[in-house]
């Protein structure tokens, strides 16, 4: 019976292995729980503001490929299965916390208190569980009742040479006292300054608190409540192109920061906190019947800095006209009329004289803001925050059921409520006097006098200064139900489980502001758009004997569309100007299929897994500057078809008792399976225009899509080493849309003999070799253990890794404006110069932890 | 009790942090302007070196008449006032200068330039290396561009010149254009100019300035080319004047007064044309 019992257990974990012990020491759990909560709660994933890069923490106990896929390939931004991060639900005791108005939940906000989100219950995409239906990106219930945590002290040293350079940790946790009550608590700090971060022009001033405290009353009732934050302040760095990184002669080039009187400043600070707070009552109602029903709360501030001009010139040091080969053909693809060879010369010339000339010259503009006073005249340059704030609140309630030793039944409801409150504000007028709440960007198009350019009707001329609003103020409103059940059951030696989850999603905009392009559909609220959605999944696994195991699972699942976002999907064609939805948005339909086969013989363990998810229409979105037309565009693309599918490969083979071998590989593709009906608002003037996007056969981006990893693991003597051998490939720039429009193509001739449309090619970046170690050992001081880990990473200081980037979406031709057509070719050509971001060279992490 | 000393000593943590951990992004106060970030500073104003608007045509009036150009090699610094830019996009990729004697332009192969070089600055040109040439006739200050005379980089403009201390629009002098004889065309080229009263063409109560052009519209109106629009100013003839305005102007899809109006505006020319650059919107004045 006895046996029994531990087998149907073990069942219970599809494609789980018979283990006989952990797959990992606890020297290298330490060192990976280390990496990992880095790599998930550092910002310099992110690019571009205000969510982490498309990271999906995901974890196993016993499935080699993703308990090390989640952070052995992360210095090159891996995505798990090159899956959108809002594929990858999280939850926190049983409610689910990604943000409901863009699917997406930021680790950074819970950076800095590692010991506190140590305990997380995975389920990869076909892995049953307690507390969801998994997604399929995997699903992560974090465990934030404080009576889990370990009692005793702990402090935590950090060194290393990443985005910050120092950290230190205190965590302190009561255990479960008599009486019923249990604490727990942990502060961090982490700091950079601008001399000793990696990335140049980069700070890091990060504080983080968790307290969380419980109470229990007998064996049936437990409440815990537990509130965090981090708040930080952080300066990003920017992608450049290939020619500034060979012109500053450094490939961590930033050129978001410059000199302001002699003093390093950074023009993309980031500010975030999200006090947050859970209340959560686990309710045993007998020993197979519980009840788990969480609260949660947060109001989230975030703000993100940028430079801003006015009617002037790009202050960005690394604006294309800024360049050398601004001025000289330097590809040989023009007819070279207009190649200036001096010109270029003068241009190296500055570029390389001096680092402040390749930085943003801060003094300058605030010499030229100054001019501007003396005309009377609006600032030229000013600094912007773009914030967003939301509201979110959630409930979660979880209903366990045991029917048997064979059977188990969950139902659980879930409700989510966000208030997102998005604004801009002017954070700094740069010595400037005036400023008008007015779109420059329309004027031209349209006559200064004339109401369309005003950002606010309401408030006519309305001058700015710091920290009032500018340009858009709206909040968009979104409340999710959804309602979930999973039965699993075990047969003979098979394990299956089937869910199924049914939701409905409603969302509005109310706007702040009435836009003169929108006067009558920018101001008050939006229409209420609903949508229902839901999914069924099913997996079964089948135990062969002798340490054979095989699983398949399938799924169907909708998702409705993401409300707003600056990544992915938006429901709203330019939230920032009107109260209009995209046009033919429908709910998104995700199939997904898995087969699996796991072999623990002891001496070897694998894991071979096959997926396949087809993603059809899907809604995505963009905005950047469209040069045909000569306007900011907002871009809504429809309609879209993507597959992602490929194989998993994870083996550990025990050589000895102290030596392991670790392989691990995945080869990928993530595409678009047809061309996509795309529309794009012209932000100069309020139109839309409708086109094709030859996107079909584009690739997922920022992510190798080709990795491969062989590890050695040597314990002795209680230290353990590690080094890995990395290799990536078939890393893909994020394309642009423009470059494939059909008009696009035709108008610059991209159109072969029989009149086919010639699409270009997507920019790839540069894989290869990579090679990374670790060293830890435990030593007992005072009685007490002091751990020390080191991890050292791209050991060979490889520096030619592109970890991701984008390409340039403006023309390298002009377009005659009375006939729409090419007039002539730019000396600049953008499509040689793709926005990029390199890896950092050699880097480290030295971490002491002491527990007494 | 213990536990509770601790429980204690961590929120107590907590809170000193978050009353202590202080922002790294400064309030950030304004640079020193004394010496101006912009241009070179290092050049020292020379009495025996300034030279004036009037020597320049006259020394360089062969290459500027040709519409030629011709490199300036002595050690000349020229002192002049900012009188127009490219604030309201109608002037592209230059500034225009003015001194007691007269006004030129200067190319400088950058946008953006006007809040560098505001109307009313002075400032300090360091004149050798430079070139020096005509274009239509009009006096221009720039670089060899494929043997004529051209724009200079921003670098090399930045090196040549100089932001002096004085500001003032007031001291712009601004001449009544139809005061102007034909025959003095060489030497207000340039200048800045007042035109009372004047009636602009094709004021229909809708045609604007310079409308921007769609696909497979008809250009309708008069003398219309590369991304200009020309109008008549007092039904003279458009040999003689012209209202000069880009489809990139700001005030390009402005609707031309159907009254007779007030313009300011830099009185270039091209050959024996008076082609008039309204500077912005604002110098489109009613009577």
């Amino acid at each position: 019976m006895r046996k029994k019992l531990l087998f149907a257990t073990l069942l219970c974990l599809p494609l789980q292995m018979l283990a006989q012990e952990p797959l990992i020491s606890e020297t290298e759990k330490a060192i990976k729980d280390e990496t990992a909560s880095f790599i998930f709660t550092e910002s310099q994933l992110d690019e571009d503001a205000d969510m982490t890069t498309d990271v999906i923490q995901i974890n196993s106990s016993s499935n080699m490929y993703t308990s090390n896929v989640g952070y052995l390939f992360s210095p090159l931004r891996f995505k798990f299965r090159a899956l959108d991060q809002k594929y990858n639900d999280i939850y926190m005791n049983g409610v689910q916390v990604n943000s409901a108005e863009n699917g997406r939940f930021s680790y950074s906000t819970i950076g800095g208190m590692n010991d506190a989100t140590r305990n997380i219950d995975y389920a990869s995409p076909f892995e049953s569980n307690t507390f969801s239906m998994s997604a399929i990106g995997g699903s992560n219930n974090y465990n934030f009742r404080a009576s889990d945590f370990a009692a005793g002290n702990k402090v935590t040293l950090s060194a290393l040479n990443r985005n910050y350079t120092a950290r230190a940790m205190y965590t302190f946790g009561t255990g479960l006292s008599q009486s019923g009550w249990a604490f727990f608590g942990t502060v961090g700090y982490r700091w950079a300054n601008m001399e000793t971060a990696a990335v140049e022009g980069t700070f890091y001033n990060s504080l983080a608190y968790f307290l969380s405290l419980q109470k229990k009353w007998g064996e049936h009732h437990s409440l815990n409540l537990a509130t965090w934050g981090n708040p930080t302040e952080r300066a990003q760095q920017g992608a450049s192109t290939d020619e500034a990184y060979w012109l500053a002669n450094n490939y961590l080039y930033n050129p978001y920061w410059g000199y302001q009187d002699g003093k390093k400043r950074n023009s993309r600070v980031v500010n975030n906190y999200e006090p947050s707070a859970l209340l959560t009552w686990d309710w045993t109602i007998n020993d197979g019947l519980k009840l788990t029903t969480s609260l949660f709360g947060k109001y989230a501030m975030y703000s993100g800095t940028r430079l801003q001009y006015n009617n002037s010139q790009n202050p960005k040091p690394d604006y294309w006209k800024n360049f050398p080969s601004y001025n000289y053909d330097v590809w040989g693809l023009t007819d070279g009329s207009n190649n200036d060879l001096n010109a270029w010369q003068e241009s190296y010339n500055y570029w390389t004289a001096d680092i402040a000339n390749r930085q943003i010259q801060w003094d300058k503009l605030y010499y030229a803001n100054s001019q501007m006073n003396a005309v009377g005249g609006d600032a030229a340059y000013y600094m912007l925050a773009r914030h967003n704030d939301h509201l979110a609140l959630g409930l979660g309630s979880t209903l366990n059921w045991n029917i048997n030793n064979r059977s188990k039944f969950q139902i659980g409801v879930q409700l989510a409520s966000n208030k997102g409150m998005h604004y801009q504000t002017i954070s700094d007028m740069m010595g400037a006097e005036y400023l008008h709440n007015v779109n420059n960007y329309a004027i031209g198009t349209y006559a200064g006098s004339d109401s369309r350019v005003q950002y606010d009707v309401n408030n006519p001329n309305g001058t700015v200064s710091e920290g009032d609003r500018y340009g858009y103020d709206f909040n968009i409103f979104v409340q999710k139900a959804t309602v979930w059940s999973q039965i699993t059951h075990d047969r003979g030696n098979s394990h299956t489980f089937i869910s199924g989850r049914i939701g409905g999603t409603q969302m509005w905009r109310d706007g702040k502001m009435r836009n003169g392009l929108f006067a009558d559909n920018s101001y008050g609220k939006s229409g209420t758009a609903r949508f229902l959605d839901g999914g069924l999944k099913v997996g079964t696994n089948i135990n062969l004997g002798k340490g054979h195991v095989i699983g398949f699972g399938v799924s169907y699942m909708t998702y409705a569309p993401a409300a707003y976002s600056n990544y992915g999907g938006s429901a709203f064609q330019a939230a920032e100007m009107n109260n209009n939805y995209v046009e033919g948005l429908k709910v998104e339909h995700m199939a997904s299929a898995e087969l699996g086969y796991a072999l623990n013989i002891g001496w070897l363990r694998a894991n071979l897994t096959a997926y396949y998810n087809h993603g059809t229409r899907m809604n995505e979105w963009q905005n950047y500057y469209y040069d045909d037309v000569n306007s900011f565009t907002y871009v809504s693309m429809t309609g879209v078809e993507k597959d992602w599918y490929g194989v998993e490969l994870g083996m550990r083979v025990k050589v000895t008792s102290k030596l392991s071998i670790d392989l691990i590989g995945s080869m990928a593709d993530a595409k678009y399976m047809k061309d996509t009906d795309v529309s794009y608002l012209l932000s100069t003037e309020g139109t839309v225009t409708k086109d094709i996007l030859y996107n079909k056969g584009m690739r997922e981006a920022s992510t190798p899509l080709t990795v491969g990893s062989i590890g050695l693991n040597y314990n002795v003597s209680g230290w353990w080493f590690n080094l890995k051998g990395n290799y990536y490939d078939r890393i893909y720039l994020s394309y642009s849309p423009s470059l494939r429009y059909q008009s696009t193509l035709i108008r610059s001739g991209q159109v072969d003999n029989d009149g086919s449309l010639i699409v270009p090619e997507q920019t790839q970046g540069h894989g290869g070799f990579m090679l990374d170690g670790s060293i830890g050992h435990q030593f007992r001081v005072a009685g007490h253990p002091l751990s020390v880990n080191l991890m050292a990473t791209n050991i060979l200081n490889n520096r030619k890794f592109v970890s991701g980037g984008y390409e340039q979406s403006r023309s390298s031709y002009t377009t005659d404006q009375a006939t729409g057509e090419v007039s002539g070719q730019r000396t600049y050509n953008f499509q040689k110069n793709p926005m990029k971001y390199y890896v950092q060279g050699f880097n480290f992490m030295l971490n002491l932890n002491y527990r007494f | 009790m213990r536990k509770t000393t601790y429980i204690l000593h961590l929120t107590s943590i907590i809170a000193a942090a978050m009353m202590t951990v202080s922002c790294f992004d400064d309030d950030w106060k304004s640079p020193d302007m004394t010496n101006p970030p912009y241009g070179n500073n290092k050049i020292e104003q020379s009495e025996a070196k300034l030279v004036t608007i009037a020597d320049l045509k006259t020394q360089y009036a062969s290459a500027i008449n040709a519409s030629g150009f011709q490199r300036i090699e002595e050690d000349k610094q020229l002192k002049a006032t900012v009188i127009g830019n490219d604030i309201g996009g109608n002037i592209y990729k230059q500034v225009c200068i003015q001194d007691a004697t007269g006004a030129m332009i200067v190319g400088i192969n950058g946008t953006g330039l006007f809040p560098f070089l505001s109307v009313g600055q002075q400032i300090l040109i360091d004149l050798k290396d430079l070139c020096i040439g005509g274009y239509g006739q009009q006096t221009q200050l720039g670089d060899e561009y494929n043997g004529s005379i051209g724009r200079m980089s921003t670098e090399k403009w930045e090196e040549h010149v100089r932001i002096l201390p004085t500001h003032d629009m007031s001291q712009i002098d601004t001449i009544d254009f139809f005061s102007v004889a034909q025959t003095d065309i060489a030497r207000y080229c340039g200048h800045l100019v007042k035109m009372e009263n004047v009636r602009i063409g094709d004021a229909d109560g809708t045609t604007t300035f310079a409308p921007e052009y769609k696909s497979g519209t008809t250009l309708t109106y008069n003398g219309s080319t590369n991304g200009y629009v020309h109008h008549t100013l007092n039904g003279e003839s458009m040999d003689k004047l012209l209202l000069r305005t880009s489809t990139y102007a700001k005030f390009a899809e402005k609707v031309i007064p159907t009254k007779p109006v007030t313009l300011y505006g830099i009185a270039t020319r091209y050959r024996n044309t008076w082609q008039i650059l309204i500077r912005a919107e604002e110098d489109i004045k009613d009577n």
